[in-house]
C-alpha cells in the first residue's frame, strides 16, 4: 500500500509538474509522526540508505528490511539511496535530509568510511540512532553509531582465495580486479583473497592494483583492458557484484568464460546463470537479506530500550556448481522478494 | 492634479518596473514551489489546523540542510552567471570542482596550513578558468566545445593528482565552515552559506556597477556591437572565465570541507545543476542577461525539492523529473514575456 502510494504520488507529480496539490494518496496519512502530537501507536519511521539503487544486492537488503518491519507493529521502512555507488556527496545530502525530516532511525551502508562520518555523527547528535550495515565507518561504535552489521568480508575473501589455490593446484597466473578505493568492505575481501593466495608460492598475482569502478559498465571496460593486456591467465577474482559481472562480460567477449577459474563475489540472476553454465567457478555469497533485516531490528530494539550487539556477523558462503541447488545456497542466490510487494 | 510627466520619465519608470519584476520572478517561483510542497504535506496530514503539526512541516533544521546543500552549486553558480550573461558557457565546472577539492586535500595532507590549502584550491580554480578563457579566445572556438574538452581534462588531472583514489585529510576550520549546524547557533545556517551570500552580493555589484561587469553584459547582448564599441573582447572574456574559475575553486574547497576528502570522482554532472540554477534564476543562455541572486534562488529551489522529496518519502528520481520541468517552465515564461514585450 505504502509503496503503491509512493509510486502513484511520484507519477502524479511528474505528470502535473507541480501544478496541483491534489496529487497523492486517496486517503490522508492520519497526522504523520508529528512529534509530541497524538498518543497511541505512533509509527516508527526507519530510513534504510543503501550505497546505490541499481544493484540486486540492495534489493535484497530492502526485502530484508521490509520483512523486519512487518514483524513489528507500526514500523515503517523508507528505502532511499544515491543512484551511483560513487556519489558520496549525494549520500551525505541524503542523510542530512533524513535528519531534518526527523526519521526515527537510519540504517546506512556508508559509501565511504571517511566521508560519511560527519553526517552520521550529526544524526546521532540530533538524537537519531544510526545502524551501520555492509561497510565500515571510521567512527566509534556505541558512541557515533549503535551497531555494525555486516559480512565478515575478510573471511569471504579468504574463502575465495583458498578455493582458487585448490582449483589451480597451487600454480598459475591470477588476475585480481579490485572494486573501488575507499570502499572498506571490498578492500577487506581483496585483502583476504591476497593473503590466502600468498600461502601458495606458485600463484602469481597479475597487476593487482587495478580498480573496476562503480558500475558494471566501468568494470567491463577495466576488465576488457586488462584481458587485452595480459593473456595466459589461469584464474580471476572480483570482489563484488558489479565487478564480477563486468568481468564476466569481458571474459565472454574474449571467449575466455569457462576456460579460466573465475571466482566472483555476491549473486545476481546473471551471475547465478553463469555459475550454472560453468562460466563462473564459484561465488562467495553474503546474506544481504539478513543484513537489512537485522539492521532494522537493531534500530527498533535500540529505540525500545535494549542495546543491540555492537558487531553482528551475517555470514558468508562459497556457492559452487555442485552445491548451488542445496536449500542453504538457494536461499542466498535466489532470494525471496515477496516482502517488497509489487512486481 | 499633477502635470503629466514627460515621456522619458515614463520610459524610465517602465524600465525600472520591468527590471524589478525580472528580479522578483525567481523568488516568486521559489514561493510557488514552497507553497505546493507545503500543500501536499498539509493534504497528507488531513488538513490539520494544529499549530504544532503545521510548524513541524518545515523546520529550521530543514532550512539548515537545504542551505548547506546549496553552497557548492551556489558558489559555482555565482561564477556561471557571469559566464552565461557574457554569452559564454562552462561545462567543465563539475570536473574543476573535483580537481580543486583534490588540490585542497592534497595540500592539507602535505602539511600546508588550512588557509593556504584553501587559497591554493581557489587559485587552482582560477587557473582552470584562465585556461578555458585562453583556449576560447586564442583558438576562437565556441565555449561549449572548449569546456567540453576541459571537462575531461580537469577530471583526468584530478584523478592523476589524487592517484585515482579519494584523498582523506582533516579539513580543520574548512569543515566548520560547512557544518550544517553552525557552532555559534545564532548564525542559524553554516558560515559557508553566509560567505556565499556575501560573495553573491559582491558579484551582483560587480556585474551591475563596474565597467568590467557592463562590458561582460554588453558582449553577451551583442558581441559585434561590443567589438565596434571598442571593447577588448579577448581580454574581457578571458577575465570572465578567470573570475568564474575562482568561484569554482571556492566550490571545490567547500566540497572538500563537506566530504573531508578530495574525491576525484565527485561532482559528476554538477555543471548541469549549476546551469539549471542560473537559468531558473532568470539568465538567458543566449547571453546579455543574468541575476546572481536569482541563480542562488535557483540552487536553493533544487536543494529544497530534494529535501522535500525525502520528507515525503519520494525517491530521488521524482525530484529530477520535477526539476526538468521547472527549467523548461522558467525559460518558457521568460520567452513568453519577451515576445509580449516586443509585440507591444
Amino acid at each position: 500500500m505504502n509503496v503503491l502510494f509512493r509510486r502513484t504520488g511520484a507519477a502524479a507529480v511528474a505528470a502535473a509538474s507541480l501544478l496541483t496539490a491534489s496529487c497523492g494518496s486517496e486517503e490522508p496519512e492520519a497526522a504523520a509522526p508529528s512529534g509530541g502530537g497524538a498518543r497511541g501507536a505512533p509509527a516508527l519511521r526507519i530510513a534504510v540508505v543503501p550505497k546505490g539503487t541499481t544493484h540486486d544486492f540492495w534489493k535484497s537488503v530492502h526485502a530484508g528490511a521490509e520483512r523486519a518491519a512487518q514483524g513489528y507493529e507500526g514500523v515503517e521502512v523508507t528505502f532511499t539511496g544515491p543512484e551511483r555507488e560513487d556519489d558520496r556527496a549525494q549520500q551525505v545530502a541524503l542523510v542530512e535530509n533524513l535528519i531534518s525530516s526527523r526519521y526515527d532511525a537510519i540504517v546506512i551502508a556508508p559509501l565511504d568510511d571517511q566521508a560519511l562520518v560527519a553526517p552520521v555523527r550529526l544524526a546521532t547528535q540530533a538524537g537519531i540512532p544510526v545502524v551501520v550495515i555492509d561497510s565500515g565507518l571510521d567512527a566509534e561504535v556505541g558512541k557515533d553509531y549503535i551497531s555494525f552489521i555486516a559480512t565478515d568480508n575478510e573471511l569471504g575473501g579468504r574463502l575465495a582465495g583458498d578455493r582458487m589455490v585448490e582449483r589451480l593446484g597451487g600454480q598459475g597466473r591470477v588476475l585480481l580486479l579490485r572494486y573501488q578505493e575507499g570502499s572498506a568492505s571490498t578492500a577487506l575481501r581483496e585483502k583476504g583473497f591476497v593473503d590466502a593466495v600468498a600461502a601458495a608460492p606458485g600463484i602469481e598475482l597479475v597487476d593487482p592494483g587495478r580498480y573496476a569502478g562503480a558500475t558494471r559498465a566501468t568494470a567491463q571496460e577495466a576488465a576488457e583492458n586488462l584481458l587485452g593486456t595480459y593473456d595466459q591467465l589461469d584464474g580471476v577474482f572480483c570482489p563484488n557484484e558489479s565487478s564480477t559481472f563486468g568481468m564476466l562480460l569481458a571474459l565472454r567477449a574474449r571467449g575466455l568464460a569457462g576456460n579460466v577459474t573465475f571466482i566472483g563475489f555476491d549473486a545476481s540472476d546473471g551471475l547465478v546463470e553463469a555459475l550454472g553454465a560453468g562460466e563462473i567457478d564459484a561465488l562467495v555469497v553474503q546474506n544481504p537479506i539478513k543484513m537489512g533485516e537485522l539492521g532494522v531490528k537493531a534500530a527498533v530494539e535500540h529505540i525500545r530500550g535494549t542495546t543491540p550487539e555492537p558487531r553482528i556477523d551475517t555470514g558468508v558462503m562459497l556457492v559452487t556448481r555442485e552445491n548451488m541447488d542445496t536449500p542453504a545456497a538457494e536461499e542466498l542466490i535466489a532470494p525471496d522478494f515477496s516482502s517488497l510487494g509489487g512486481p | 492634479m499633477s502635470p503629466p510627466a514627460p515621456d522619458h520619465v515614463h520610459a524610465k519608470r517602465r524600465r525600472f518596473v520591468a527590471r524589478a519584476a525580472a528580479a522578483v520572478r525567481p523568488f516568486v517561483a521559489l514561493l510557488v514551489v514552497v507553497f505546493v510542497f507545503f500543500a501536499i504535506q498539509w493534504h497528507r496530514s488531513g488538513y490539520t489546523t494544529d499549530a504544532h503539526t503545521l510548524g513541524a512541516m518545515v523546520t529550521v533544521m530543514d532550512l539548515r540542510m537545504v542551505a548547506i546543500q546549496t553552497v557548492i552549486v551556489g558558489a559555482a553558480a555565482i561564477g556561471m552567471t557571469l559566464v552565461i550573461a557574457s554569452g559564454g558557457l562552462d561545462l567543465s565546472v563539475g570536473s574543476a570542482v573535483a580537481l580543486c577539492s583534490v588540490v585542497a586535500a592534497v595540500a592539507v595532507r602535505e602539511g600546508w596550513p588550512v588557509w593556504a590549502a584553501g587559497a591554493g584550491a581557489v587559485l587552482a580554480g582560477g587557473a582552470c578558468g584562465l585556461y578555458n578563457g585562453l583556449l576560447i579566445t586564442t583558438l576562437r572556438l565556441p565555449p561549449f566545445i572548449v569546456t567540453l574538452g576541459t571537462l575531461g581534462l580537469f577530471r583526468g588531472v584530478a584523478k592523476w593528482m589524487a592517484g585515482s583514489v579519494p584523498v582523506s585529510a582533516h579539513p580543520g576550520w574548512l569543515g566548520e565552515l560547512v557544518r550544517p549546524i553552525p557552532a555559534p547557533r545564532w548564525l542559524v545556517v553554516a558560515p559557508g552559506v553566509w560567505l556565499m551570500l556575501g560573495l553573491a552580493l559582491l558579484m551582483a555589484g560587480v556585474i551591475r556597477r563596474t565597467v568590467f561587469g557592463r562590458h561582460a553584459i554588453a558582449i553577451g547582448s551583442n558581441e559585434s556591437a561590443a567589438r565596434y564599441a571598442g571593447i577588448n573582447l579577448a581580454e574581457r572574456k578571458t577575465l570572465v572565465y578567470l573570475a568564474a574559475g575562482l568561484f569554482v575553486g571556492l566550490a571545490g574547497v567547500l566540497q572538500f570541507g563537506r566530504l573531508t576528502q578530495g574525491d576525484p570522482t565527485v561532482a559528476v554532472g554538477l555543471e548541469l545543476d549549476v546551469i539549471a540554477a542560473v537559468v531558473i534564476g532568470g539568465a538567458s543562455l543566449t547571453g546579455g542577461k543574468g541575476s546572481v541572486l536569482g541563480s542562488l534562488v535557483g540552487a536553493f529551489m533544487m536543494a529544497y525539492m530534494k529535501n522535500r522529496c525525502v520528507r515525503l518519502g519520494w525517491p530521488t528520481f521524482v525530484q529530477e523529473m520535477i526539476v526538468g520541468h521547472i527549467i523548461i517552465a522558467a525559460v518558457a515564461v521568460d520567452m513568453w514575456r519577451q515576445r509580449r514585450a516586443q509585440a507591444r
